[in-house]
């Protein structure tokens, strides 16, 4: 919401993420399985983040990485999980069900009325819908009121500001400009909501390439920008790369045998461990692997073999 | 694979074509992502008995895609493939939210005799037994969209540790996460103000169900071939209305297989069946 227009947004990947700081809440890009900012994600938990709340729709490996890493102190997504994939998010599971982290689940289009009113400068936004669920308990902060026009009863949601939106967008330039391709999900609402907006890129562009792809999102709303190929792995980044669906399968499978299990296997190795973006790259399998998940343009046999489990790999 | 080599259609395939019944044509339909039979059901539709039918897909919101298989995670390119355009998030929720959405999609790990559904939390949300994933779009949808259709392959009671018996569709629901026919305390939801008419079809491994319009409970319409009136009454905690006439619910015939197997060459949606489900097929 504040305005930047400084002309070099560029940041290393530690300077992005010290504008993090504990206690903040998040509204982390991407969805599900598509252009998370993993990277960045993992960036945050080696500075030792805490009680972080985080906001926003449909999310998975993202949102249970940072409850895996005991980041988190109140979830409020729509949803957080693997889909019919690998199913449920067993470390997001875990500190719900321990106490550690708050359960404040939201939905959908309530999220994006909050958001919605934050961008509009207005205290709230109505919705006719969440009347007779239990959200109303969950969320005392909405109210409930008979409309003035119709006389029909409305709940209001609060406008809803994050103090940081952290996005990875496909291509950026130095002055902060952005270009992301669809599905937006709910990226856009987070940058016009929230106080601080970071973006890793896949890649950045000198400003005039950048402005015949016309952006769609302008500088001034952008902070910080990090360009960093590979950013969103393990979830997708097309035209860049598949999700890496032989790494989710060993991050869940770690995850499952219990938080000394998953801080040991995964968090050491592939969070902890690695000192720079490339020491992460090699570690996931190197050229290989990145030449694999780029395999997807090859043709629909190829693409399909991506979603194939690996022998052995999927329980 | 050509339609005059199927002989059979399985339960899951039996199911697909159930849901896809309920969509008419000329609906704007929805499903939600993590949702392959619902999937495969609005593809069937449209190829089928509702051309006109608007397809709006699960997490990407592509208009009317083509894609060359269902992958098993639903933000993915793949399910781009072919479509006319993509909606925005908020597009489409707006859609929803005046009351333009014809159909949607929900399911849930507790239903409740009017369709309250539970994917929130089992126990409490405070200190919950099991936390679930959450309800994604599902309780703003469920108010809001005309007509939603429930389906669940999980209506068979399980035997928990315990030895006792634990089943989805509850007496007491722990949650509501999206909104039935009535409020949890049998408010009926017209009294909210609501644009949507609610849950009207409820498809399961054992039959298909609507809801008796007086009471708002649910209501047994029909069977499969090698399920009883007795499955039911055993399978669901609260006791549903049956309906007069109870018969055998139409088969698929191989244009609707062949249709079904086209589209998800890597069985995708049998990830919602268990093993004791997907056994059960019926000769065509």
């Amino acid at each position: 919401m504040p305005i930047y227009p400084s002309e070099n947004k560029r940041m290393s990947l530690a300077e992005a993420a010290s504008l993090v700081q504990d206690g903040m809440t998040l509204a982390i890009g991407g969805g599900l399985s598509w252009r998370e900012p993993m990277a960045f994600l993992r960036e945050i938990i080696r500075q030792g983040r805490r009680d972080l709340r985080v906001i926003g729709t449909a999310h998975g490996i993202d949102v249970d990485l940072l409850c895996g890493a005991g980041a988190i102190s109140v979830v409020e997504e729509s949803y957080v999980g693997f889909e019919h994939d690998f199913g449920m998010a067993p470390n997001f599971r875990r500190v719900c069900e321990n106490g550690q982290v708050q359960v404040h689940d939201t939905c959908c289009h309530t999220i994006l009325q909050q958001l919605r009113a934050a961008e509009f400068g207005i205290p709230f936004l109505p919705v006719r819908s969440v009347q007779g669920t239990d959200f109303l308990k969950l969320h005392p902060e909405y109210k409930t009121m008979t409309c003035p026009v119709t006389g029909l009863p409305l709940v209001l949601v609060p406008a809803l500001s994050p103090d940081v939106a952290i996005v990875h967008a496909h291509y950026g330039d130095a002055q902060g400009n952005l270009k992301i391709l669809p599905p937006l999900v709910a990226d856009l609402f987070f940058i016009r909501a929230s106080k601080h907006v970071i973006a890793t890129v896949e890649k950045l562009l000198p400003i005039d390439e950048l402005r015949e792809m016309e952006p769609n999102v302008p500088y001034f709303w952008v902070e910080s920008v990090v360009e960093i190929p590979y950013g969103a792995h393990p979830t997708s980044c097309y035209p860049f790369y598949a999700y890496d669906r032989e790494h989710l399968a060993e991050y869940h499978q770690a995850a499952q045998k219990g938080p000394e299990v998953f801080a040991d296997q995964y968090l050491t190795q592939y969070v902890f461990e690695p000192v720079s973006h490339e020491e992460y790259l090699a570690r996931i399998g190197g050229m290989a692997k990145r030449r694999m998940l780029e395999s997807w343009k090859d043709g629909d046999d190829s693409w399909r073999k991506l979603f194939t489990a690996p022998e052995g790999a999927i329980a | 694979m050509s339609a005059t080599t199927i002989t059979y259609a399985t339960l899951s395939e039996v199911m697909i074509y159930q849901v896809a019944r309920t969509i008419k044509d000329g609906e704007l339909v929805f499903h939600g992502y993590g949702s392959p039979v619902p999937t495969l059901a609005m593809l069937l539709a449209k190829r089928t008995h509702a051309p006109r039918m608007i397809h709006v897909e699960g997490a990407t919101y592509g208009i009317n895609p083509e894609p060359p298989f269902l992958p098993p995670t639903s933000n993915d390119w793949v399910l781009e493939r072919g479509r006319v355009m993509s909606l925005g998030i908020s597009d489409l929720f707006d859609i929803a939210a005046r009351g333009d959405m014809g159909r949607m999609f929900l399911s849930g790990v507790q239903i409740d005799r009017y369709g309250n559904l539970n994917v929130t939390a089992i126990g409490s949300p405070d200190n919950p037994g099991v936390k679930l994933p959450g309800s994604g779009g599902g309780c703003n949808l469920s108010a809001d969209v005309q007509h939603i259709t429930i389906w669940t392959a999980g209506h068979r009671a399980q035997k928990t540790k315990a030895g006792k018996r634990s089943f989805r569709f509850v007496e007491h629901i722990d949650f509501v996460s999206s909104i039935g026919q009535r409020t949890r305390d049998g408010i009926p939801r017209v009294a909210l103000g609501l644009r949507g008419g609610g849950p009207e079809w409820v498809v399961t491994e054992l039959g298909v169900f609507d809801f008796d319009p007086v009471m708002h409970i649910l209501r047994l319409r029909g069977l499969y071939p090698d399920t009883t009136v007795q499955d039911v009454l055993d399978n669901t905690e609260f006791e549903p209305v049956i309906a007069p006439n109870v018969g055998v619910v139409p088969l698929p015939g191989p244009e609707h297989v062949e249709i079904i197997r086209r589209f998800d060459p890597l069985g995708t949606h049998l990830h919602e069946f268990k093993p004791m489900e997907l056994s059960r097929r019926f000769q065509l």
